[in-house]
């Protein structure tokens, strides 16, 4: 494989922000729209996604030399769905909640293009250091977006972040509970995903305007 | 021939070699947590089953009770007898599944001790749309409501109506019309299939 060595500092800047998936990458907007109707699935996600990208980079970077070029994408997914099915087992023994409310989308991390794109762009290339800080650096990225998208549209469409029965952070007092707000019950639709990406990508793209 | 079979190994060992690494990783895995997932799985069952049949301490398994899924397809049906701290039959749960807008529904249907009255369902897996088909996951909610009490005779989905009626006509959720046809038609298959093959070994009267 052609060596494209990048840094530590590179790879952790890069996930967070320079190359942050969703945002500036526009890789991964199926769970991004699918699971952002509340911060505890985002979360989960997020966390199951910096788990797979921190192994299968791990793996990727460890057997960069030995990977035969018409059979990488191969070995990626095997590797890839390997950590996959781990994560799903983890969830349905440790959170079944979590695993049955996000349902096919975990095992659907398999296809998700970020987890490929650093197989191919970062490990394939890369030591297994700065491959693990990409692969956590790329998965916290991820996690924070989902996290953020998800909180605007949990706390407009509820008015509160829940992450349990007894953990509940009301933002917007909604009306059935004595408040003054309306809760937008579109958020919770793919139109609520939709609109807050929109503009979440929007107010990103103006902020990192060049100037000409 | 053997320069053929050389090339072979010399292009895929690494693929089968990670093969049976990962292979046997997921074995590891699945054997260590399996116990943990079928004990969530029977739990949340038990939940169900109990919040629905009042009184129940225990659920006893039924066996060779099974459902022709059509073209020379069987499966079997986790139906469970539901027994008092006495060790009289309260009424049965069973796992119902159909397909739903998104995947598949489960749920664990409860009746009575003759298989005549439902007592209700409670939803074990649904991943329906937001709002529209999620709505069959409120517990006492206007959907679920309508199946507490009900004769275990055909139910027919319809789209107007007084869903307080306690009646074989269920009204649909609004906007979630596949996903309400989908309880409707599992429930009223698994009861069709189910009851005779209890009538049959003697378990319930006809």
């Amino acid at each position: 494989m052609a060596e494209n060595q990048t840094t530590v500092w590179k790879a952790f800047r890069g996930g967070l922000w320079d190359e942050i998936p969703v945002l500036r990458l526009m890789l991964g907007l199926c769970p991004t729209l699918a699971v952002t109707t509340g911060v505890k699935s985002g979360l989960t996600m997020g966390l199951c996604v910096v788990f797979v990208l921190i192994c299968s980079n791990a793996v990727v970077s460890l057997m960069r030399n030995l990977l035969k070029p018409h059979l990488r994408i191969m070995m990626f997914t095997l590797t890839i769905a390997a950590f996959v099915t781990i994560a799903d087992l983890y969830l349905k023994a440790f959170q079944p909640e979590m695993s049955e409310k996000l349902g096919a989308y975990i095992p659907l991390i398999i296809v998700n293009c970020i987890i490929i794109c650093r197989a191919e762009a970062c490990a394939a290339k890369n030591g297994v250091l700065v491959s693990v800080v990409d692969g956590l650096a790329m998965g916290l990225g991820f996690t924070l977006v989902l996290c953020f998208l998800a909180s605007i549209r949990e706390v407009l469409a509820t008015g509160c972040i829940t992450f349990s029965e007894t953990f509940v952070i009301t933002v917007l007092n909604p009306v059935d509970k004595g408040g003054w707000f309306t809760p937008w019950g579109a958020m919770l639709m793919p139109v609520g995903a939709f609109v807050t990406l929109g503009l979440t990508l929007g107010a990103v793209n103006q902020l990192t305007k060049k100037k000409a | 021939m053997s320069s053929k079979i050389a090339l072979f190994f010399r292009e895929s060992w690494l693929l089968m070699v990670s093969s049976l690494f990962f292979g046997g990783l997921l074995a590891i895995t699945n054997a260590a947590w399996s116990p943990k997932v079928a004990e969530n799985e029977i739990k949340k069952f038990n939940r169900l089953a109990g919040g629905l049949l009042t009184g129940a301490t225990q659920f006893e398994s039924v066996k060779d009770i099974s459902m022709n899924l059509g073209k020379g397809k069987t499966a079997a049906v986790d139906i469970r007898k539901g027994l008092d701290a006495s060790g009289n039959c309260l009424g049965w749960a069973f796992v119902c599944e159909g397909s739903g807008f998104v995947d598949t529904i489960k749920l664990v249907v409860t009746t009575d001790a003759g298989f005549t009255k439902m007592y209700g369902f409670g939803v074990l897996q649904c991943s329906e749309t937001p709002g529209f088909g999620d709505k069959l996951n409120i517990k006492d909610g206007f959907y679920q409501s309508q199946f507490k009490g009900v004769p275990t005779e055909p139910f027919k989905l319809v789209k107007g109506g007084d869903p307080k009626a306690l009646d074989s006509n269920i009204v649909a959720i609004t906007g979630a019309t596949v996903t309400s046809r989908a309880v409707v038609n599992a429930l009223n298959e698994y009861m069709q299939q189910i009851k005779p093959q209890l009538v049959k070994q003697g378990l319930i009267t006809q």
